[in-house]
């Protein structure tokens, strides 16, 4: 056993776990962050998706060990019990979320995505949120609302795509 | 003096007795979502009438807060961790299950095999497949024994301690092949066919004859696994009044009671199933997998025990869409009026029946498409073969024959040199038409429908 500290959604949280113990399950069964899901667990679904300092991480292919010291955001970090999170609303709004499962990855990949302050086109945002897999297939829905989110939260526009370039 | 010094220490050995209370009572305060207390109704939920307007879905919210537990998402106190170890060979006769080093190994609390069921069989129309195998393995799928331990991996690594030793069968894999009289039987009944169906409709032999062109061509689909982003799960818990709770998430629960109930000779009144919210169904989770199984391990071991199966376990073990080999035959007339259609449907059931009669039925009745066809002839069969089995699956068995009779009539319009919408519209039923096997339709729009989608969606312009 070692013991892992992790500051997630700005707690320092600490907890003993087996060496081979993955982000994920550290955050699930030890810390009780059930947000991110097991999806794969091999690192094709996204459904795990966390953020390590800022960045987004399959936190099933990363060991609790190489997360040592580092900020970690998870879903449960971004509302607060004053304020609805802009994605989480805009996600909720459109009916981006049929099952589920993949939500709280895509809203994950979505902050990180937006967090790096950079223009978006629909283009980009579908190649951001590819390493994350929706099976009901809101894709549509999904899109839309990190392009509501996008708007709301930085004020721009997402320029109009050509229907027919794609 | 003195005393204030006491003071002081003592004050100081309060204050880090405090700290050092609060250190071991933070790990009780479980983690838990923050939402604001007062989010507002989404707008789409406000409004009416509901037609016509934007949706929202009720537990949309929940699901984006990270709120929604699903089965992986619960823990109860002592649960325990089961795994299922697969055959990993498509056929093969069981010699021996030998499950005692896997006992010994750390955290195991319990291991299961088939024979320990009361009645190890279950199935929705026949009862053809093991919980567990434990005499015939029919496809690489099939698990041979389960284990329960404190921790996922160790239930994993126990299972690699399993011993099993095989007689090999030989392997079905062709669905035409296993057809033949002279082909393996896998259930050791008169043949591999399971189940099979018919229409006739008019004289097709007629209708071939007055036919100006007779089209032939033979269609195949391939398997198709559901993959909902959410493994098959459950938990069960025994009580000591022998009653199971099982939480599952599993699509039709009351199948499912009635299922675990038959395996485990149990009253159905003793079994309550807590259906939980599902991340992905799409037909696959609409039979008992992992429940009686956990049921059993936490009768064994008198604790909770959940079940979550690996990607793996999802892909070879659960079921799948039918692969269906569809032959059509077509007659024709030079105006490209369908004259007589005969289909033959081979429907690869995979090693067990699972929903494949069911399949076989809608794939039957559809075949012909939504076209007026007076001399038809349909014959529809579901095979046994050694491969991981089919099951209910989004159409239930409706999208493999729609690409087949859609291709066809795509082949079809190019060779008399019709344009594809011309030939739909000129065959598609209409108000009164009758199906192939009689019922009268009423408030038949394909035409409208065609015509409109079509002009939507810029059919002519893409044309040229």
């Amino acid at each position: 056993m070692t013991d892992i500290t992790l500051i997630v959604n700005g707690e320092e949280k600490t907890a003993s776990v087996p060496p081979e113990t993955t982000l994920l399950k550290m955050l699930r069964e030890d810390l009780n962050y059930t947000g991110a899901k097991l999806g794969c667990d091999v690192g094709d679904c996204g459904a795990c998706t966390v953020l390590v300092d800022g960045m987004a991480v399959n936190a099933c292919l990363m060991l609790a060990g190489q997360a040592e010291g580092k900020k970690i955001e998870t879903i449960e970090g971004l509302s607060t019990l004053e304020e609805y999170h802009p994605i989480q609303k805009a996600f909720e709004d459109v009916a981006a979320l049929q099952c589920g499962f993949c939500g709280p990855g895509m809203i994950m990949s979505t902050k990180a995505l937006i967090d790096q302050g950079e223009d978006l086109t629909k283009q980009e945002i579908k190649d951001a949120l590819s390493g994350n897999l929706c099976r009901c297939t809101g894709y549509t829905k999904i899109i839309e609302g990190v392009i509501d989110a996008y708007e709301e939260i930085t004020g721009k526009k997402v320029p109009e795509e050509n229907p027919r370039a794609a | 003096m003195v005393d204030d010094v006491k003071t002081k220490e003592k004050e100081v050995t309060l204050e880090s007795l405090r700290k050092a209370d609060d250190n071991l009572r933070l790990p009780t305060v479980p983690e838990r979502t923050l939402f604001p207390k007062e989010i507002g109704i989404a707008a789409a939920r406000e409004q009416t009438p509901a037609v016509g307007q934007r949706a929202t879905r009720p537990d949309g919210r929940l699901h984006g807060l990270g709120q929604t537990k699903y089965i992986d998402d619960m823990f109860f106190p002592g649960m325990l961790h089961a795994k299922v170890k697969r055959a990993g060979i498509a056929h093969a006769k069981i010699k021996s299950i030998d499950v005692s080093e896997a006992e010994k190994m750390p955290g195991v609390m319990a291991t299961l095999i088939g024979s320990e069921f009361p009645v190890n069989s279950f199935g929705p129309s026949l009862q053809d497949q093991p919980l567990l195998a434990d005499d015939i393995v029919r496809h690489a799928g099939d698990g041979v024994a389960a284990v329960a331990a404190v921790t996922e991996q160790q239930a994993l690594d126990a299972l690699e301690k399993i011993k099993v030793e095989y007689e090999e069968l030989p392997n079905v894999f062709d669905p035409l092949e296993a057809m033949r009289d002279d082909a393996y039987k896998i259930h050791n009944n008169e043949s591999n066919i399971y189940a099979s169906k018919t229409i006739k409709k008019g004289d097709v032999e007629q209708g071939f004859a007055d036919s100006d062109f007779i089209f032939e061509k033979t269609f195949t689909t391939q398997m198709v696994e559901h993959v909902p982003l959410e493994p098959h799960a459950s938990i069960a818990e025994w009580d000591a009044n022998g009653r199971v709770t099982v939480h599952s998430s599993l699509g039709r629960i009351t199948l499912g009671r009635a299922d675990i109930s038959r395996v485990l000779e149990l009253p159905i009144n003793r079994i309550r199933i807590i259906a939980t919210i599902v991340g992905g169904n799409f037909g696959g989770k609409n039979e008992i997998t992992t429940e009686p199984i956990v049921a059993l391990l936490a009768k064994k071991t008198g604790r909770p025990v959940k079940c979550v199966y690996t990607r793996e376990d999802e892909f070879i073990s659960s079921t799948t869409r039918h692969p269906f080999v569809m032959e059509y035959k077509t007659g024709m007339s030079k105006e490209g009026k369908i004259m007589a259609r005969k289909v033959r449907l081979v429907c690869d059931g995979g090693a067990y029946c699972s929903w494949s009669e069911t399949t076989l039925g809608k794939a039957c009745i559809l075949s012909a498409g939504p076209y007026n066809i007076s001399n038809l002839h349909v014959d529809a069969y579901a095979v046994y073969t050694t491969k991981t089995m089919t099951g209910a699956m989004r159409g239930f068995g409706a999208p493999q024959v729609c690409f087949a009779y859609e291709s066809h009539m795509d082949d079809m319009a190019a060779a008399l040199g019709i344009e594809p919408l011309e030939i739909r519209l000129m065959n598609a039923f209409h108000e009164g038409s009758a199906s192939p096997t009689g019922q009268v339709l009423e408030a038949v729009v394909v035409e409208d429908s065609l015509i409109m989608a079509s002009e939507r969606f810029g059919w002519k312009e893409w044309q040229k």
